[in-house]
């Protein structure tokens, strides 16, 4: 076999298996192979690593399928160099800063941001979760009671965080007449006509950041009270801004952008009905379902993301998948949010395992039960 | 194993950088396929020394661009040379030369600051092109730097084109703190670099610090490797290996032992958290478990 023919079916079963071999990846790898020595197993392993692996997260997947390839001797050139076959990432768990530490006193860290909002909250602690008055003790109706005469209300706010997304500066500068800063390159320019002498001033301003929003929403059967109220949200969300992706999940996760993109918010719910086939409530796997997030559209994040959890934090699956999902979302994106309906009664306090794998790996962690708190959500995304 | 890559590894060790096969295989593709090399991997395993000894085993000229937030081309590519404009127009003022004749003259090359992109892609000869830490730039700079990459040539409104007469050698390095986009990814040649093995580190702290006594080498050696099994904010890199091995070559110090460690702490410890935990460390089990823990395998 000639070594192109080689290298176009191994790439082949590497595609198979999820890694990005494009056809010029291939060319290049078979000019590789021509540069070094094919008969050492060594040199074609490192050959072929550099070339079709682009990320660290790739690396055990490309060792699986290169040993499968050349059998156990593509394992023993590794071993020469001392580097450990197919390290689970789970093994060496990445550090928690100390600040990060999920310690008894954090999560009222968290909290007291959102003490002032809950200020004239009565001293009833104990007031429950699923009280029958339509009003809670901050007198602001709960989603929980809300009807479609409010829903005006929703679409306003989630005009104002629409806002909060728009007004945003870039490092990155244009040109502007009342701008804050000197353009050098303009003022000589227009120093030419008055003889070098810089009379006339140009100016330029920062350029607007384009901030995009990845809402990820919790629709298990625990969230079952708001999770409608909170689909009203998304939708309005969705109609009043361009840059917004949206998910729903509970066992699984399902893009609904689309969805939601479509007609009235009734089409909404009717387009949902079709997506949604494994039924909206039970059980939840947060972790699982951020983690394929993060795999499916991993082009999704980067530093202007800001990502919106709105859940409760009952998961039924691993903590550590979800804190290790959050860690890495927390790295590409440029905010992670955790909006916790509960967290509207004073009385929650976020101890669910889950809740608490999340808390060290989010920057805003707050409630998300009335109008109000969706609001002051605004303030969060500026960044 | 290719001779040339034994050669090139062997090149790499006599200026001073011990490496493995991975990085010298990568570095022989980089410099033969031309193709940028994108270096990945925990701060302090020498990522960036890749670019340097490359430069000194080619002979060749190193040019170095760090990225940061808000690096845009006027630091990276070019920029004018403003007063020196503003001068020649008031020199010029009496010449009786149209605005668009000075105009042209202004913006010409002579009025020209050279930044790092520039300048490795004008060099008359091959030099070793350095994209420091390249996921701090943003993604503009990104995109602008994967045109450069992929092309070869700048264009620079003023003036025209320019292309590279001899395609430089590149090599980026990242940390990771933000994904780098997939575009950038397929131009380059991948390359992970992580914490060295124990027989690696003893071979960089002997070729490093040459007045380091053998049992001192491996009991320090030993020491870091165990450290970096801890659960730390900052792992110590390489970097830090070296410097904990000067100090203690100046120290005269005859083997780690606890009351060295804690004077020395602080050379390869930068967090006061990691110090109060390999402290507690050192006095529960002892030196000598932590220098065992190193040298076991697994």
């Amino acid at each position: 076999m000639s070594a192109l023919a080689f290298v176009t079916s191994f790439s082949r079963a590497l595609r198979a298996r999820g890694l990005n071999a494009t056809p010029a990846t291939t060319i290049e790898a078979a000019r590789a192979l021509g540069a070094v020595d094919i008969g050492d197993r060594a040199d074609v392993y490192f050959a072929l690593r550099s070339l079709f692996v682009a990320r660290y997260q790739e690396l055990a997947l490309f060792d699986e399928v290169f040993d499968e390839w050349w059998g156990d001797e593509g394992h023993a050139a590794r071993e020469a160099v001392g580097r450990e076959p197919k390290k689970k990432r789970t093994a060496n768990p990445a550090v928690i800063a100390p600040w990060e530490e999920p310690r008894a006193g954090t999560t009222s860290t968290y909290l007291t941001r959102w003490a002032a909002s809950l200020a004239e909250v009565t001293d009833d602690a104990t007031v429950p979760i699923a009280a029958p008055s339509t009003r809670d003790a901050t007198g602001v109706k709960d989603f929980r009671h809300y009807d479609d005469a409010d829903l005006r209300g929703l679409e306003d706010a989630a005009a104002r965080i629409v806002e909060r997304l728009r007004a945003r500066r870039s490092r990155r500068w244009r040109i502007a007449r009342r701008g804050p800063r000197l353009d050098a390159r303009r003022i000589v320019r227009l120093a030419l006509a008055t003889g070098g002498d810089p009379i006339r001033l140009a100016r330029r301003e920062r350029k607007l950041r384009r901030t995009k929003l990845v809402v990820v929403c919790d629709v298990s059967g625990s969230m079952d009270l708001y999770s409608r109220f909170l689909l009203q949200v998304l939708y309005a969300l969705q109609h009043a801004f361009a840059r917004v992706e949206t998910f729903a999940f509970s066992t699984r996760l399902v893009r609904i952008t689309d969805a939601l993109a479509g007609g009235t918010y009734r089409d909404a719910l009717d387009s949902l009905a079709h997506v949604e086939r494994g039924g909206w409530s039970g059980g939840t796997k947060i972790g699982e379902c951020l983690e394929s997030l993060r795999m499916g559209w991993p082009r999704l994040l980067d530093r202007r993301t800001a990502v919106i959890v709105l859940s409760d934090g009952w998961d039924t699956g691993d903590p550590d998948i979800l804190a290790s999902a959050l860690r890495e979302m927390r790295r590409r994106a440029g905010r992670i949010i955790w909006l916790n309906p509960l967290l509207g009664n004073p009385a929650y306090q976020p101890l669910t395992r889950g809740m608490q794998a999340a808390l060290p790996h989010i920057d805003v962690f707050a409630p998300a039960h009335d109008l109000a708190s969706l609001e002051r959500l605004a303030v969060h995304l500026s960044f | 194993m290719k001779e040339a890559i034994e050669r090139l590894q062997e090149a790499m060790a006599d200026k001073g950088y011990v490496t493995d096969r991975a990085t010298a295989t990568s570095a022989y593709l980089a410099i033969t396929l031309r193709k940028p090399l994108l270096i990945e991997g925990p701060p302090g395993v020498g990522k960036t020394e890749v670019a340097k000894v490359l430069s000194r085993v080619l002979e060749t000229e190193l040019i170095r661009l760090q990225c940061y937030e808000g690096l845009d081309v006027a630091t990276s590519l070019y920029e004018w040379n403003y007063p020196k404009q503003l001068l020649h127009i008031k020199l010029g003022e009496t010449s009786g030369q149209s605005i668009a004749h000075r105009e042209a003259e202004i913006f010409s090359e002579a009025f020209l600051l050279e930044r790092p992109l520039l300048r490795a892609i004008r060099a008359t000869r091959q030099v070793v092109l350095l994209i420091d830490e390249v996921d701090r730039s943003d993604e503009e700079f990104e995109a602008f730097l994967l045109e450069v990459l992929s092309e070869h040539q700048v264009t620079i409104p003023e003036i025209g084109t320019v292309r590279a007469a001899v395609e430089p050698c590149v090599v980026l390095t990242s940390n990771r703190t933000r994904d780098l986009s997939e575009a950038l990814r397929r131009r380059c040649l991948y390359l992970w670099i992580d914490y060295p093995t124990l027989e690696k580190e003893l071979a960089i702290v002997r070729t490093k610090v040459p007045g380091i006594e053998a049992h001192l080498a491996e009991q320090l050696a030993g020491f870091i490797q165990g450290v970096r099994r801890q659960r730390l904010v900052k792992t110590p890199g390489v970097a830090e290996t070296l410097d904990w091995a000067h100090a203690l070559v100046a120290l005269q110090a005859q083997s780690v032992d606890g009351a060295v460690v804690t004077e020395t702490l602080g050379c390869f410890l930068k967090d006061q958290s990691d110090v109060r935990q390999v402290q507690s460390e050192i006095e529960t089990r002892g030196v000598s478990a932590l220098v065992a823990t190193g040298r076991s395998r697994g």
